[in-house]
């Protein structure tokens, strides 16, 4: 009997603690969502607003509104075209390299393996310049290309893949073979859909990873033609310092999406996670 | 067992020679070129310059601090990570239930994006925020977090802990699991105090995670960009100037590419060789929990 409610209470402390260190954790994500639709007279001025408004939202919907408000839309729309497609190139890309590295014997493949290897470890830093000179002599700098196809290749997603492509057994990819089956057909059809959970892991990482991504996308597109809204929230960083408000509404919109994506998919994250750590 | 296919071997693995050879190999070369020229990215003529950059990148204070800066994260944000997602992972390898769930709410921070995260920071750690005008009125205090050199690299590196701790947790978590529960139970019979047995226990068997959560946590350092950029520009007096932010503003800001390049180079060189000694001291410290 003592031990029991000992127990009990033992969990229920255990609990408290994680909910209290969760809700501090959190907590920016709490201000960011209260600071937006606090009144403007209330934005950063306390840690839990207590009078609020709409007047944030309305700025960042309309345009003609106390001052002209940037283009926050069409940068939204940036950002999912641009990140959407890279990733998809990403993964496309990453399966169909992972499949030759994992299961195909050909001539240089140590070679492509360990280059790989090397790569990942390289630091990227060096090809920062060279690369933006490149898409400037190419006639890329402010496209939609621009910012696409430099980030289409994933290494660290070709990696993964090849490592969980290994352990899918030989024999399954023959008889498909046996049935007639192209290597095409074996991969899209066999291979991807037995990695599921990976696949979750490695598109939330990769979109993640792209859909906040500052510095590439800040040196490529020079307008607000192509501008991504990570990058539009950062250049209005100062300029509108006065207008806080909306710069924490903008703020929601960019984090939302992730964070409904994520929750969509998490129980096959989660199933992943166990793959990706072992 | 497996059949030899050149042709398609190097067809699967075309849209990574390719890529490679484009956006790797062509500005790599390139970079190496650029560092031996005075060129501003502008200019028509591009004059040879030999190893000039580098003798004037050596002798550049400024370099010097980045140099040192970089370590300075290391110190700070490496044991904060490691605290913070030992933290999540303790607290959520202790619950009977929903154990998924709460990993699941401690992961969020890493969906956030570096300049959100800094527009928050700033708006609740700036000199009139709620925090200091609060500390200024009710305790006497005068503080400006982002004002100061030794703060403003501390709120930096915890900006950057928190937004990877649910990450690092994760995996933290699952080297918990793996510990089998029958060491725990021969170790309390052998009245093991628990202190004896986070650090003679939980941590060697845990030290595969470690080192993985480690690595991770050192490449991150290396790398710090958005945060610094958005938030302190480098400052103060160049507190917060990292590799990046340097290498950033000397080609983008001051157009000197050829220097740029030549900073790039440096820090490439420097981080290789730092990741390199801090993996093998990580792994001598494991050989000495018998991991190989």
């Amino acid at each position: 009997m003592v031990g029991t409610k000992h127990k009990s209470l033992k969990t229920t402390l255990n609990y408290t603690f994680t909910i209290a260190f969760l809700l501090i954790m959190i907590f920016p994500f709490i201000y960011l969502v209260l600071n937006s639709f606090a009144s403007w007279n209330q934005v950063d001025k306390k840690l839990i607003p207590t009078s609020y408004s709409l007047r944030s939202w309305q700025w960042l919907f309309s345009n003609n509104v106390t001052v002209a408000p940037a283009p926050w839309i069409a940068a939204f729309l940036h950002t999912f075209i641009v990140s959407t497609i890279s990733v998809a190139l990403m993964m496309v890309f990453a399966v169909t390299v992972a499949y030759a590295l994992a299961k195909v014997e050909f001539r240089g493949k140590k070679f492509v393996d360990n280059f790989l290897l090397f790569q990942m470890f390289f630091p990227a830093i060096i090809l920062l310049i060279p690369q933006f000179l490149l898409v400037t002599k190419i006639g890329w700098i402010d496209s939609y290309q621009g910012m696409i196809l430099p980030t289409a290749v994933s290494l660290w997603a070709i990696f993964m893949y090849t490592n969980f492509f290994k352990a899918i057994p030989d024999t399954l990819i023959e008889s498909a073979k046996l049935d007639g089956a192209t290597d095409l057909q074996v991969l899209f059809k066999i291979v991807v859909p037995m990695s599921k959970s990976i696949t979750t892991v490695i598109f939330l990482f990769l979109y993640t990873e792209r859909w906040t991504t500052l510095l590439w996308d800040m040196i490529v597109s020079k307008s607000d033609s192509t501008v991504t809204l990570n990058v539009l929230i950062s250049q209005m960083f100062g300029p509108y310092g006065t207008y806080p408000g909306p710069m924490y509404a903008a703020s929601v919109l960019l984090t939302l999406p992730l964070i409904i994506l994520f929750l969509l998919f998490s129980r096959n994250f989660q199933d992943g996670m166990q793959y990706t750590l072992k | 067992m497996k059949r030899t296919n050149n042709k398609l071997g190097w067809l699967f693995s075309s849209p990574y020679i390719i890529f490679t050879c484009i956006f790797f190999l062509l500005p790599l070369l390139w970079s190496f070129w650029l560092a031996l020229t005075n060129w501003n990215l502008i200019s028509p003529d591009i004059k040879f310059v030999g190893l000039q950059n580098f003798t004037k990148a050596i002798m550049d204070p400024k370099i010097h601090q980045a140099f040192f800066v970089t370590y300075k994260f290391l110190i700070v944000f490496v044991p904060l990570a490691l605290i913070m997602s030992m933290l999540v992972a303790v607290l959520v390898n202790r619950l009977p239930k929903f154990k998924g769930l709460f990993m699941v709410a401690f992961f969020l921070p890493y969906l956030s994006s570096g300049v959100v995260t800094s527009l928050i920071v700033k708006g609740i750690l700036s000199y009139n925020g709620p925090i200091s005008t609060w500390m200024r009125e009710t305790l006497g205090l005068d503080v400006d977090w982002l004002g100061s050199p030794t703060s403003a690299l501390v709120v930096v590196s915890v900006m950057i802990a928190w937004k990877m701790s649910g990450y690092y947790g994760l995996i933290l978590v699952s080297g918990l699991n793996s510990i089998n529960d029958e060491i725990y139970e021969a170790a309390a019979l052998d009245g093991v105090t628990p202190w004896q047995r986070f650090w003679k226990i939980t941590i060697p068997m845990l030290y595969p995670s470690l080192y993985t959560v480690l690595i991770l946590a050192i490449g991150v350092s290396f790398g710090i960009f958005t945060e610094v950029y958005q938030l302190t520009g480098g400052g103060p007096n160049g507190a917060t100037n990292t590799w990046q932010m340097e290498i950033y503003n000397q080609a983008f800001v001051n157009l000197n590419s050829g220097y740029a390049s030549a900073i790039a180079l440096i820090a490439a060189v420097v981080t290789f060789l730092s990741i390199g000694i801090l993996r093998n001291l990580i792994e001598k410290w494991g050989h000495h929990y018998g991991w190989n």
